[in-house]
């Protein structure tokens, strides 16, 4: 066995990312990972790769054990991964990133530059890999800087090689060049790990299979005695905890309505529609499209093509500012980052995007803010001293209340909640939910990204399913979590 | 708090120092001559602080302030009456103030590259407008807006405490003031809000240019003559006055107050330097050491907050 994990545990702080994890892969094995959002796929990987220490169990590398505390040190004994983004030196070329920190040396220190040009050269020509030694990294696709990642991994004779979901940002051509590559790898005796998210991809490359769901290992064995409906079963076979329930109300006037939205890349005719009142849920897998069906609606990327009605009445929205005119809202995933000036304070975060109401000629109206703030703060429950803190100060789940309160004191009425529950405990989940709901209830209109199946079931009047930039489907609030995975992973009436 | 306090106290201890040690200091003469001297810089750094809370920075003050007092003299030169000739000074800095803010937020070229291009290309142009050469052909009563005196007050600690008034109720009591915080503080934040970011970005520049336009025109009157070479090295006294007092060139913080007394602490520590004999070479050195202590002293409290 080239390496046998057993019983792998880490935790992040209170989050227990991974308890029962265990995998074995053989030299000339093309082993798949697979695993909802989440279920531990990448941890278990980094702590192979030597970017995380575990915090339990074994790991076995040919029959003997190893503690790698740092990436260097699996590089050391063979083991190497091609990342989800890139993790290359952009402007250096192709051959030196292959030959990154292990450059051939002439004496004195310096590079021998002609070498290293003359062995990436061969290794590329060898592979037949569409690729020039003295390219400058930015420069090349997606595909192209995997490849040099697995350039690399060979140069370095690594003899396990991890894809982090290689194909989610390649086109099928490139993708097909991955696989192709993968194959390779295999009858060079290599043993793969391959992370992915897409299932169609599955029978093309596996030798075996191993299923983590939250952060256990669920399945493993060869991959052709389990089905593609079994493989889903498994990845989402969890219990559903009941956190929440919610009593859908009678759907009123449609509030967005959006006709044939194309943006290249990735999005590709998109039509939906959400009423007043309603939740609609948004569900697929990383990189569907989900965060930028959202980022093209608010103005944050021009859209290509496509009709957008807010309200019954045409939106020509080519800014945030358009899409805040409008009556859209959004609530982004990454709060640190878009959604808070963490250090001002409260008040200011709430009318931040409400001063056009709130001022006149220019000069604000200093009372009816303060009560505006104070209203909002006991209204959803802000625990906070007074206005005054500083957002920063607040807890993760008051953070998003702020967040979301800002919305509601601009009198937006289309919600676009992206992964609104990321990074919160349980409590807050629920408060955000109640509030989700008042939301809908006052007369609101939801879409709600989330890839949290159980909280899309318990939520969400209706599903929306992304797969690969477009709708795949839609599906009542009471389905199950299968039919969304076979919608959001599979291609359509497989 | 101790640390938010801290240029306070510094102002106080220097001028108490000052006081005890030289028995000059406390006369109306030397007070308001370190008025006269600090208000060119004190204004200047009231626009300073605006765009630094916006998470800008204009290098190109200096010599925003040579062109703008140089257009207003050269017109008072040509017979325009007084008023016009400031008004021109002041709508010269606006101009490069528009057009520092335009290249920052239209282009989104980083503005410390940007003001770095305009401070070398303003002082370009005054240079070629003026041929190299000092307007002197000025009205006498001009001099009345940098040394005249209101009420046994220095004229120009009255347009000061206007200026510092105002740019106080901008920054806490206007929707300006509020973006302008937003924007320095988390500027994809302010995007997703639906802030109109660039045009409130290149406002921000405009009305520093207006300031350092108006503290051009100062600067000509206290020397009577249109500099093309005034002004060089101002920016960076303008930047450490803002920073003194407790601006953050990451955007997000300062206050009017708080530049003030930073620019007061560096005009006291020039006086109180001259005063006691210390060489000036030393005093630039001494500048430069506490504008390091106050960004350190900064960091540390907010390490300690985070």
């Amino acid at each position: 066995m080239l390496l046998e994990l057993r019983e792998i545990q880490k935790r992040f702080g209170g989050v227990i990312a991974l308890r029962h994890g265990n995998l074995s892969v053989d030299a000339g094995e093309v082993h798949l990972l697979l695993g909802e959002n989440g279920a531990g796929k990448s941890t278990l990987m980094k702590i192979v790769a030597g970017m995380l220490e575990r915090d339990g169990g074994e790991m076995l590398w040919q029959g003997r054990p190893v503690n790698l505390r740092r990436p260097a040190e699996a590089a050391a004994i063979g083991i190497a991964m091609v990342h989800q983004e890139s993790l290359l030196a952009p402007h250096l070329t192709v051959a030196e990133n292959i030959f990154l920190g292990r450059a051939p040396a002439l004496p004195g220190g310096f590079v021998d530059r002609r070498r290293m040009q003359r062995d990436a050269a061969r290794l590329i020509e060898e592979r037949h890999f569409p690729l020039q030694a003295d390219w400058r990294v930015d420069k090349l696709s997606p595909a192209g800087k995997q490849l040099v990642e697995i350039c690399r991994a060979i140069q370095h004779g690594s003899s396990l090689l991890i894809f982090d979901e290689p194909t989610s940002s390649l086109s099928e051509a490139e993708s097909g060049e991955v696989f192709r590559i993968v194959r390779e790898l295999r009858q060079r005796k290599m043993g793969v790990i391959y992370i992915t998210h897409r299932l169609e991809e599955l029978r093309a490359v596996g030798d075996r299979v191993t299923i983590l769901r939250d952060g256990e290992t669920v399945h493993a064995g060869p991959l052709a005695d389990i089905s593609t409906t079994g493989i889903i079963q498994q990845m989402v076979g969890r219990e559903v905890t009941t956190i929440y329930e919610r009593q859908p109300v009678p759907p009123g006037e449609e509030l967005l309505r959006v006709d044939g939205l194309n943006r290249a890349p990735l999005l590709k005719d998109i039509s939906f529609q959400l009423r007043a009142g309603e939740i609609v849920g948004l569900a697929g897998l990383v990189g569907a499209g989900r965060t930028e069906l959202c980022r093209a609606l608010f103005g944050l990327d021009r859209i290509d093509e496509g009709r957008v009605q807010v309200g019954g009445e045409e939106a020509r929205i080519r800014s945030p500012r358009d899409a805040v005119r409008a009556g859209l809202a959004l609530i982004p995933e990454d709060r640190q980052k878009t959604g808070l000036a963490r250090a001002l304070p409260i008040s200011h975060n709430l009318t931040i995007a409400a001063l056009d109401g709130l001022s006149r000629g220019g000069f604000l109206d200093g009372a009816a803010e303060q009560r505006l703030v104070q209203q909002h703060i006991e209204r959803l429950r802000i625990k906070a001293e007074s206005g005054n803190q500083l957002a920063g100060r607040l807890s993760g789940g008051n953070q998003q209340k702020v967040v979301i309160a800002r919305w509601l004191v601009r009198g937006a009425r289309v919600f676009l909640f992206d992964e609104p529950t990321r990074g919160i405990d349980v409590g807050a989940k629920v408060e955000v939910f109640q509030m989700m709901d008042e939301l809908a209830r006052s007369g609101a209109a939801i879409l709600m990204v989330s890839s949290e199946l159980p909280e899309i079931l318990q939520v969400a009047d209706r599903i929306l399913v992304m797969r690969q930039g477009r709708l795949a489907g839609e599906l009542p609030g009471r389905t199950t979590p299968e039919e969304i995975m076979r919608l959001a992973a599979l291609e359509a009436a497989a | 708090m101790i640390q938010r306090l801290l240029p306070f106290l510094t102002l106080i201890v220097l001028f108490v120092t000052l006081s005890v040690a030289s028995p000059y200091f406390l006369t109306s003469t030397n007070l308001s001559s370190v008025v006269r001297q600090t208000a060119v810089i004190n204004i200047m750094a009231l626009g300073m602080t605006i765009i630094i809370i916006a998470g800008g920075i204009d290098l190109s003050v200096g010599s925003t302030l040579a062109l703008g007092g140089l257009l207003g003299t050269m017109m008072m030169e040509r017979g325009w009456p007084i008023g016009a000739g400031v008004a021109v000074g002041i709508a010269t800095g606006m101009l490069c103030g528009l057009l520092n803010g335009f290249l920052t937020s239209s282009l989104r070229i980083n503005p410390f590259i940007v003001t770095l291009g305009t401070l070398g290309i303003l002082r370009g142009s005054a240079l070629i407008i003026s041929n190299g050469l000092p307007v002197h052909q000025i009205p006498p009563a001009f001099s009345f807006l940098g040394e005249g005196t209101v009420v046994h007050v220095p004229f120009v600690l009255w347009i000061l405490l206007a200026c510092a008034v105002a740019v106080h109720v901008l920054l806490e009591h206007t929707k300006l003031g509020r973006y302008a915080f937003a924007i320095g503080s988390n500027p994809d934040a302010a995007l997703y809000a639906g802030i109109p970011v660039a045009f409130h970005t290149t406002a921000v520049y405009t009305i520093g240019g207006m300031l350092t336009g108006l503290a051009g025109m100062i600067e000509a009157s206290r020397l009577m003559t249109g500099q093309p070479t005034a002004g060089q090295g101002y920016e960076l006294q303008a930047i450490a006055a803002v920073v003194i007092g407790g601006g953050s060139l990451r955007g997000g913080e300062g206050s009017v107050i708080g530049t003030l007394v930073g620019a007061f602490i560096m005009g006291l520590l020039s006086n109180g330097s001259d005063l006691l004999g210390i060489s000036p070479y030393l005093q630039q050195a001494i500048i430069g050491a506490i504008i390091i202590l106050a960004v350190a002293v900064d960091e540390l409290r907010k390490r300690r907050m985070a």
